[in-house]
């Protein structure tokens, strides 16, 4: 794929995933609109929170359509134990394998570039277990899948990006909500860092800049903030279940800003506390403001 | 009787082969078959570890296994299982003019050598494993051959790749896949000294071409330990009276047992092959229990022995008088892997066998050079800018066969210090360049992390100031895993690094007062 054949698919997507089932114009120069949506989910069961959380949305197959290649990218950079909340919870990823077969997808892959060792991560965290029994293409990343691309933002010019996730019909980001010593909170637009090849290490000298610049290439259907356990401090790792706090919530939005805005407020933050989410929204990314987005709460 | 013995080597070569790659973490906390089940059935591992360290593996015990049936049947470990002795047969094959029966007497060379290492292993010397056949092997396929041999074929799959990746994805991609899941290693292993390594190896191959089996013949220590048993095995060989002396079976004899001369058989130095049953035209040997010719003794001389076993001992202080040698001036990269004993012990049980290495999940386990003098050669030493100690990783201290690295539960291991980090403010970015970093505390994976930040105002060229947050390391909790180094973004020379000081092991070097 060349860089024009890149930018049109990325364009093509973007605007295809914006609007996933309102047409609603494209939020432009800050611009925000009134129809943003968030569903957010209690209850003690993490599937049935997922589900219901999507339900609110209309369920799956507004997202999801036959024969799609879908990617559902969770956090398992981290060879910790669910329990310990540095990954996503497996049954949420799972559940949301199962609701994308049951709409007709061609085919769910699950991966992450991953910080530890990443046969360690993939098991410890439970994730690809889960996501195997449910009938997901879990593979490790493929070096040479790696492709540069122009990411064309303030921070970050060119980047090389895993080629599945550029090339999938759609894209399911289900990160965790966690604390980060740079960031403060990490949640849906830092879990981009995990389809980005290189030395992402260097991307911390701007980091919220830089997680913009991917966020504006990188547009998932749907954003699925896993807030079943959230890791409060030492993050993003963790490992004391002392710093662990039970939610049991799940946040889902097609507005990845309005997304990582609310989760902010779980660990008494404001969206605009978080550098990355105030840059988005100025850049007309999504809307922090939570005033202006429909949140619909459910009790499971 | 020949097709027999080659089901055998066939069955135990592959054996090995399959252990070997299993010597590799699935993800799970536990291993399932490490290859280290061979070198539990090695005696002369045991007997030399014995003497060393006077203390051994309960494992080790499954080597009485070899030398009872070396007690019954004679060398058959070597005819039969050895793995070498089976690469050394395959490599023999390729020499098809049978080589002149070389009548020098280097085959007494192994006992010498068994002598010395013997003698210095009593003097807490622990050489055995450089030369045990089965160390060896498993050090040369861990560092070198296995390395060299996923380089290739990762080499050829991408190249198919990259010429042509639709095509790739039909046809080369789901045999490299394969081979990915069942064969490869996670990722391609490099090793340091892994050309060093890998020749010497392939000079034991090559040898084969000079004599067959020329290793097993002449040099072999095990082979020599074996031999000695196997003067009293219970198996004998018997020539009948229908021998005509044509000598056909000297050209096949795989060690230097003179199987043409009768009386003349050297019990110790034959492998039990079968060769000369099989190929007996008369049909006139046989071997059978009880009755047989007693065979002869090893003639080695009592003055070579009294110089192999003084050989043996000076190496003893020879190898130790070195500055490098003692504790205190240790080189700072000498990081030990997790749950190694204090390193005096630790020396006197390794027998670099590279299984650690081999396991290591990041390939941060390197063959040591002079890190702890010429007696520490080969042994594990982590690299972190290589690969760092996986915080939650116990795999070295599972297939460690001597328990030079002790196996450690998950709850000692994340706490056991290998080393501390220590931070180069000259190289670090927020200390020297006020640029913004801090993953060292990010990748940090103590619960409490034992890298944390401080805020500091900084003024830029400009004279515009910034908050910078500038990692600190907390030296109680820094247990020197030393994934800050790996992952520091300064990649020439880290600005944050890890050196053996405050290694929790007895005789470390210790810093902090408590």
């Amino acid at each position: 794929m060349n860089r024009r054949e890149f930018l049109k698919l990325a364009g093509i997507t973007g605007i295809g995933l914006s609007i996933p089932f309102e047409i609603s114009p494209v939020p432009a120069g800050g611009a925000v609109s009134s129809e943003t949506k968030l569903a957010v989910a209690t209850g003690s069961s993490p599937s049935e929170i997922t589900k219901a959380a999507i339900n609110a949305f209309g369920g799956i197959r507004k997202f999801i359509s036959r024969d799609d290649i879908v990617v559902v990218k969770p956090n398992m950079a981290w060879d910790r134990l669910p329990e310990q909340a540095a990954n996503t919870n497996p049954e949420v990823v799972a559940a949301i394998v199962r609701l994308c077969y049951e709409a007709g997808a061609k085919k769910v892959k699950v991966f992450d570039r991953t910080v530890n060792d990443a046969r360690r991560c993939y098991a410890q965290s439970g994730i690809a277990e889960a996501v195997r029994s449910a009938g997901a293409a879990v593979s490790y990343m493929d070096d040479r899948k790696f492709k540069d691309m122009k990411i064309g933002g303030e921070a970050i010019r060119e980047w090389p990006l895993y080629q599945e996730i550029i090339e999938a019909d759609k894209v399911i980001n289900v990160p965790i909500a966690k604390h980060h010593g740079l960031a403060k909170i990490t949640m849906s637009m830092k879990n981009w860092m995990g389809v980005m090849g290189g030395d992402r290490s260097r991307i911390h000298q701007k980091l919220d800049r830089s997680l913009v610049d991917l966020s504006l290439v990188i547009k998932p259907t749907i954003t699925v903030l896993d807030a079943v356990r959230i890791l409060t401090a030492n993050g993003p790792q963790g490992g004391s279940l002392a710093d662990v706090r039970k939610l049991n919530t799940v946040i889902v939005g097609t507005d990845q800003v309005a997304v990582d805005a609310y989760g902010a407020t779980l660990f008494g933050m404001k969206g605009s506390d978080l550098g990355y989410v105030r840059i988005a929204a100025e850049a007309g990314l999504g809307t922090m403001d939570l005033s202006k987005v429909n949140i619909i709460k459910i009790d499971v | 009787m020949q097709t027999v013995r080659r089901i055998s080597q066939g069955i135990f070569l592959l054996l090995f082969l399959f252990l070997f790659v299993q010597t590799q973490s699935k993800g799970a906390d536990e291993l399932g078959y490490p290859v280290k089940i061979f070198l539990d059935f090695d005696p002369l591992i045991f007997v030399t570890t014995l003497l060393s360290s006077h203390s051994v593996q309960k494992a080790f015990y499954f080597s009485l296994v070899i030398i009872i049936a070396t007690l019954a049947l004679g060398r058959v470990f070597c005819g039969w299982a050895c793995p070498l002795g089976t690469l050394n047969n395959m490599a023999g094959a390729i020499r098809k003019r049978r080589p002149a029966v070389i009548s020098i007497s280097w085959n007494r060379v192994k006992y010498y050598m068994l002598i010395f290492l013997v003698a210095s292993s009593l003097f807490t010397l622990q050489l055995a494993g450089i030369i045990d056949p089965i160390s060896l092997l498993i050090r040369s396929f861990a560092i070198s051959i296995c390395p060299l041999f996923e380089y290739s074929v990762r080499g050829l799959f991408d190249a198919i790749y990259a010429f042509h990746p639709a095509a790739a994805d039909r046809i080369s991609e789901p045999v490299y896949s394969v081979l990915k899941q069942g064969v490869l290693s996670f990722q391609q292993p490099s090793f340091n000294q892994s050309a060093f390594i890998g020749v010497l190896f392939l000079v034991i191959i090559g040898l084969n071409l000079v004599q067959k089996r020329f290793w097993c013949r002449n040099l072999c220590p095990l082979g020599a330990l074996l031999g000695v048993l196997s003067k009293y095995s219970l198996l004998k060989r018997s020539v009948s009276e229908g021998c005509n002396e044509c000598g056909a079976c000297a050209s096949v004899c795989q060690g230097n047992a003179n199987p043409d001369k009768k009386e003349g058989w050297k019990n110790a130095e034959c492998l039990y092959c079968w060769n000369c049953d099989d190929i007996c035209p008369q049909n006139a040997v046989s071997f059978g229990f009880g009755g047989g010719v007693r065979g002869v003794g090893i003639d080695l001389g009592r003055r070579r022995i009294v110089a192999s076993a003084l050989g043996g001992i000076i190496t003893v202080p020879l190898i130790r008088v070195s500055p490098l040698a003692s504790s205190v001036s240790l080189s700072p990269e000498l990081i030990r892997p997790p749950g190694s004993l204090e390193e005096g012990k630790f020396l006197r049980r390794c027998v670099k066998c590279g299984e650690c290495m081999k396991v290591c999940i990041t390939n941060g386990l390197q063959p040591a050079f002079l890190e702890s003098g010429l007696e520490g050669l080969w042994s594990p030493v982590l690299v972190p800018i290589i690969g760092y100690c996986e915080f939650r990783c116990t795999l070295c201290g599972q297939v460690c066969p001597t328990g030079a690295i002790q196996r450690l539960s998950l709850e000692d291991k994340i706490r056991v210090k290998i080393g501390l980090a220590m931070i180069d403010k000259g190289r670090c970015l927020p200390y020297a360049h006020s640029t913004p970093c801090i993953v060292c505390e990010e990748v940090c994976p103590t619960p409490r992390k034992a890298i944390w930040f401080e805020e500091a105002v900084v003024k830029d060229r400009g004279g515009r100031e910034h908050i910078l947050k500038q990692p600190r390391v907390d030296l109680d909790l820094c247990i020197g895993c030393g994934i800050c180094e790996a992952k520091c973004p300064v990649k020439s020379r880290p600005a944050i690094y890890v050196t053996n000081i405050g290694e929790s092991r007895p005789g470390g070097k210790q810093l902090l007062l408590s």
